[in-house]
């Protein structure tokens, strides 16, 4: 790759992209089948290098993904309580390896409606997800009990209660969304659950620092992005978003990846994460605000499965080493959800 | 006292609060249950409470001290009313509450049956009174539980006291549904709930 131009010596990396995705006959007619935007496919094939490879993607975001509950033993002490209560309404449900008192509903009365409608449910027995990955970024961040952590864009609150359940109701955890809709679900969540160290705020994540500079020992910025890891979720997002949507989406994350930064503490952990597999969301997010900060070092993911490393090369630009450390869900090889996390320190 | 978009949050008595309302209405050992917590109130159409633990009262303080008010913190206590119920406490509180006493206090256990109705916003008929714990009074709030323990609602009592329901028919009323876990799926305010307001 060493006869590539690098990220650092193009001005504006991503119009550098932008108007490089020109997609061929073969994307086109590929798009047209599967029902997508042509850039997309382009990219795939950018990113994945075969055509082969790109079917096995587009192939499995046609596949329906079971849904999970995470125990929350906030309220719950014995899992296997849950278990039986679950099992005796008609569900099946198997424990997931890589994530302790979570469970994937394989079986049974499985439909998203039927689970989010249960006594057990109601009484906060259990967070119900669509899927699996949304899972990993508490996981990942890893807060512990008595330290404060800021959650920036928490509504409807999955990850949030789930960090305020391995933190075990101690300590603090700044709870924000921007959104008053998204800000009544995170409450319901947040009461329902039984969550007693959470401080929900509505605000634009982009000011927390003005109010708390330096504060927090761990942040999670999970980033409002296009969703383009959810297709078999909503297959919509398949034509929802253009290039010109990456851009504008990409300036907000780089702007809420700061804020997360300027939040943290020295020492402290930002743990960037998406629910969209376009590098543009993510290691292009990831580059641009590193090689502008010096307090900053990404950081190895001690994710609690195996995952496959950030893309570092796109359409001819190489992006910076680092970008190898940050970690991509890819629903054709890990079978859940497109995701991506990226673990950061702020340094001194 | 800082006040955002027409709501006002302060840090208030917490020990005339506990002693003044929590304990009138579930007993004076209710008091040691909350110890060590500061309690924030929110007024704006409702007067909401909050008790907090050392570091998230200190992050409030910092947010209140910044202009801001928070959408929620802490352990959600209910609300506060100038007319009966003067209290009417959420469900978490009631749990942490009957967690903290090792026991049900001003509560009535509600069998299945009942329980289905009720989280539809219906009331607790006597049909499906499994338990009652005192004391109850007429216009008071009562904790609505299931079997299995858990907290599934608040009601108003209109019985002064368990003996009470002997003298109802099994179709009768014994608490009126104030809020029940059923609104987390229901979502908005209802209109039953909205009658609470300050």
């Amino acid at each position: 790759m060493g006869d590539l131009p690098r990220f650092s010596d193009v001005s504006d990396p991503l119009e550098w992209v932008v108007s490089r995705v020109r997609p061929g006959r073969r994307s086109k007619a590929v798009a047209s089948r599967w029902g997508y935007r042509p850039y997309m496919v382009e990219r795939y094939l950018n990113i994945l290098g075969s055509w082969a490879e790109v079917g096995r993607l587009l192939q499995s975001f046609e596949l329906s993904v079971s849904p999970s509950v995470r125990c929350n033993t906030l309220k719950v002490r014995d899992c296997g309580l849950l278990v039986e209560r679950l099992e005796r309404l008609g569900f099946e449900v198997k424990p997931i390896e890589w994530a302790e008192h979570c469970f994937e509903v394989v079986g049974g009365v499985n439909t998203v409606s039927t689970l989010g409608a249960t006594h057990e449910f109601l009484i906060g027995m259990y967070y119900l997800y669509r899927g699996r990955a949304s899972l990993l970024p508490p996981l990942t961040l890893s807060p512990v009990a008595g330290e404060r952590v800021c959650d920036l864009a928490a509504a409807p609150g999955g990850k949030a209660t789930h960090m305020a359940q391995l933190m075990r109701n101690e300590g603090v955890l700044l709870a924000c969304d921007v959104s008053r809709s998204r800000m009544r679900a995170l409450r319901s969540n947040v009461e329902r659950l039984g969550i007693r160290n959470a401080v929900l705020l509505r605000i634009d994540g982009r000011i927390v620092p003005d109010i708390f500079p330096s504060h927090f020992d761990r942040v999670l910025l999970d980033a409002p992005c296009s969703g383009e890891g959810l297709i078999m979720l909503d297959p919509s997002r398949k034509v929802k978003t253009s290039m010109r949507d990456l851009v504008r989406m990409h300036e907000l994350q780089v702007e809420l990846l700061n804020a997360a930064l300027d939040s943290v503490r020295p020492g402290g952990l930002v743990l960037y994460s998406t629910c969209s597999i376009a590098p543009e969301e993510d290691e292009f997010v990831i580059a641009e605000v590193v090689e502008r900060r010096e307090d900053v070092r990404v950081e190895r993911v001690d994710a609690p499965l195996r995952l496959s490393e950030g893309v570092e090369e796109y359409f001819g630009l190489e992006l910076p080493d680092y970008v190898r450390l940050c970690v991509r869900v890819w629903p054709h090889i890990h079978g859940m959800e497109g995701f991506f996390m990226c673990l950061l320190r702020r340094v001194d | 006292m800082r006040m955002c978009a027409g709501i006002r949050c302060s840090f208030e008595d917490t020990a005339q609060f506990m002693e003044g309302v929590v304990a009138r209405l579930f007993g004076e050992d209710t008091v040691k249950v909350f110890e060590g917590f500061s309690l924030l109130v929110c007024r704006g159409e409702f007067a909401e409470a909050y008790l907090l633990r050392g570091e998230v009262a200190d992050l409030v303080k910092g947010l209140l001290g910044s202009g801001r008010v928070p959408y929620a913190a802490g352990l959600y206590v209910g609300r506060l009313r100038k007319s009966r119920p003067t209290f009417v406490p959420s469900v978490d509180f009631l749990s942490f509450l009957y967690s903290g006493l090792g026991g049900f206090r001003r509560a009535l256990v509600v069998g299945e049956r009942g329980l289905k109705p009720f989280l539809y916003g219906k009331d607790v008929l006597k049909a499906s009174v499994l338990e009652c714990f005192e004391p109850l009074s007429k216009g008071e709030v009562v904790g609505i539980v299931g079997e299995d323990g858990f907290v599934y609602g608040v009601g108003l009592s209109v019985i002064d006291s368990c003996r009470g329901i002997e003298g109802l028919r099994n179709v009768d009323v014994v608490a009126e549904n104030v809020f029940d876990v059923g609104w987390y799926l229901r979502g908005g305010t209802e209109a039953r709930e909205r009658k609470f307001k300050v």
